[in-house]
């Protein structure tokens, strides 16, 4: 059986790029752009499982990644761009997404993404699309093998991993690094480059203003700062009073 | 379609133009084409539109990827990584010069540069007669030395064996995939390759694999595991190796005074970062070493095997340039630790000179 697949692809800034201005809000400009990290593990897994139509929202900017996944092996390249969406949080743009899976009116076996992106690290877009598509969701998957009609699924939870069952279709978040992304071939962006890149704008979502963009959304971020609970507290003690010492002021300060 | 990092190590370039110093091309043809920064600027003009041609073609493939110019670099610049993206875009866009495709086919026909269809190990069968099939620690001899400098291979298999290391070589070793990497960037067809070598290795179950060429070791320990094909065994250099059997008193050489200089392989002085190991081997040797004025992580490249295969003539400018620097030491003898270096270097000895490696002179004292 192959597979028609939905892998959802978000442009992030290179980690060692990331900045904030006094809103909270990321700023892009000026930083380098790369494929989010666990969005990669779901496209090479897509790649692996069957045809793969890579799926974005972002700016203009993102048809060269999607051109890149393109490269990679996927069959179809779709940016959902419009001014309109700017802004848009996790509800907003899980909304636009899947308005943009309608507009595609293609019944996908799975839809692959990522656990969470780098830069907002919400890990709540895949979740909600599921919950807007009316699909059932795994998330933290490691690995993934299909069997029959169904899945079997290995996810990582608190107290460890757990295997699950899962049936067709449905929506499968990626842990980072669990599926290495292939690099493209010379004769991959050849093609990449021949391949047009659909782009669907607002317009085509059919979805009411207020649902979009930042009108659309309802998250707020109110401060952000750094935690120091929690942080590693080791030190080398050069001696063992010096170590007892340490402990002892740990012990003070830590609830 | 350059990656978004790319462009920025492109257009981070301020014009300050101190890569001229010490580009080993560059400073062989005095031409502007042939500095990093000539070669960033390029790349900044096709993000604004400018078409590549075969001259600009031509431009990305004059550079060993030497990574030289990444030392004086304020803005902490590295040219060899666009560098590599450029030629996976002339690759795409078919304007690779014909030398560059000619040796492409030689390795898809043969699995070497050079186009041998001897097997790879014709020119070592005695020094690998009676070796295990398999062992905890396996040797990868990598193309150039079994090819060009087997007397470097017989060396290093010869000190294993006087310092009793249980030790195999692969039979019918695959190349790393360096080589496509080095011509074509870091593409599906280097990693295909690359898994095969890989494959092979991880199946020999060795818990350790000794890496004579450099230019192998950096492609094993930081390519493969973004490829996605990570060695199961440790990576160990041969001269970190060989360093190692040393301090251990497992080889006990007799000294014999000589006066040396040392060529740095820029992938083990930079990329790896790996100085000592090769000067331990020259002390425990008896000699005088005799630095030359760039060395070290400011080593400057003499040139590689793959560049020498789809540019001899620069590849002797280049070679010829590195002697120039040794011919202001006071030493008589260039060593190498890099069957690339030597095979490179050995086209160009001045007169007066004699080039010999690390392992065969260390071999000789054994």
């Amino acid at each position: 059986m192959t597979m028609d697949i939905l892998v959802l692809l978000k442009q992030v800034p290179v980690s060692t790029d990331i900045r904030m201005d006094e809103n909270h809000n990321l700023i892009r400009e000026g930083a380098a752009l790369e494929m989010n990290i666990a969005d990669a593990s779901a496209l090479e897994l897509g790649l692996r499982l069957g045809t793969v139509t890579a799926l974005s929202m972002g700016r203009p900017g993102c048809h060269a990644m999607l051109r890149d996944a393109l490269a990679r092996g996927a069959d179809r390249g779709v940016l959902v761009t419009d001014p309109a969406l700017g802004g848009a949080d996790a509800l907003a743009t899980a909304r636009a997404l899947a308005a943009a899976v309608g507009a595609l009116a293609r019944p996908y076996d799975l839809i692959l993404c990522g656990r969470r992106a780098i830069d907002g690290e919400t890990g709540q877009v895949g979740p909600e699309l599921a919950a807007l598509l009316g699909l059932p969701v795994i998330t933290n998957v490691s690995a993934l093998a299909l069997q029959g009609n169904a899945l079997t699924l290995t996810r990582s939870v608190e107290a460890g991993i757990e295997t699950l069952a899962a049936p067709l279709p449905c929506l499968v978040t990626l842990q980072e690094y669990t599926y290495p992304l292939r690099l493209p071939g010379i004769l991959g962006l050849r093609r990449a480059k021949a391949l047009p890149i659909e782009v669907l704008t607002a317009a085509q979502l059919d979805l009411p203003p207020q649902q979009l963009g930042l009108r659309g959304s309802p998250t707020r971020v109110k401060s952000v700062s750094t935690q120091a609970a929690g942080l590693r507290q080791t030190c080398w003690a050069p001696s063992v009073e010096a170590g007892c010492a340490h402990l002892r002021a740990l012990w003070e300060v830590t609830p | 379609m350059f990656s978004d990092k790319a462009y920025k190590h492109a257009e981070a370039c301020r014009f300050c133009w101190m890569c001229r110093h010490l580009c080993p091309v560059g400073l062989k043809t005095g031409k502007e084409v042939n500095t990093p920064r000539a070669k960033g600027l390029l790349i900044s003009m096709e993000k604004r539109g400018f078409a590549f041609d075969r001259d600009t073609a031509q431009v990305m493939y004059e550079c060993c990827l030497c990574g030289s110019c990444t030392n004086d670099c304020a803005t902490g610049y590295e040219p060899p990584l666009f560098i590599r993206e450029a030629r996976t875009q002339i690759m795409v866009e078919g304007l690779a010069p014909k030398a560059v495709d000619g040796v492409v086919d030689k390795l898809a026909a043969t699995g070497n540069m050079y186009g041998e269809t001897a097997g790879k190990f014709s020119r070592l069968s005695d020094a690998l007669a009676g070796l295990p099939g398999k062992a905890p620690v396996a040797l990868y001899i990598g193309d150039v030395a079994a090819y060009r400098a087997p007397q470097m291979a017989k060396a290093l298999i010869s000190l294993l064996k006087k310092a009793r290391v249980d030790f195999t070589v692969i039979k019918d070793e695959a190349n790393a995939g360096t080589d496509l990497g080095d011509l074509m960037g870091f593409t599906q067809e280097a990693q295909e390759q690359g898994k095969k070598c890989a494959a092979q290795l991880n199946a020999s179950g060795a818990e350790t694999i000794v890496v004579l060429d450099p230019y192998n070791a950096v492609t094993f320990k930081h390519e493969y595991p973004q490829w996605g094909c990570a060695l199961k065994a440790q990576v160990v250099t041969a001269t970190a190796f060989v360093a190692q059997l040393l301090k251990e008193g497992k080889l006990v050489p007799q000294a014999k005074a000589a006066e040396v200089t040392y060529h740095d392989s820029a992938r083990l002085a930079r990329d790896l970062d790996e100085h000592q190991p090769a000067r331990d081997i020259l002390a425990a040797c008896g000699v005088k070493l005799d630095e030359m004025f760039l060395n070290k992580r400011m080593a400057k490249c003499c040139g590689s095997s793959i560049f020498k295969a789809y540019a001899p003539e620069l590849a002797l400018l280049t070679a010829q340039g590195r002697w120039e620097d040794a011919q202001r030491t006071a030493a008589g003898i260039m060593t190498v630790a890099c069957p690339e270096s030597y095979e490179v270097l050995a086209a160009a000895i001045p007169q007066g000179w004699e080039l010999t490696d690390v392992f065969s002179l260390l071999d000789a004292r054994c």
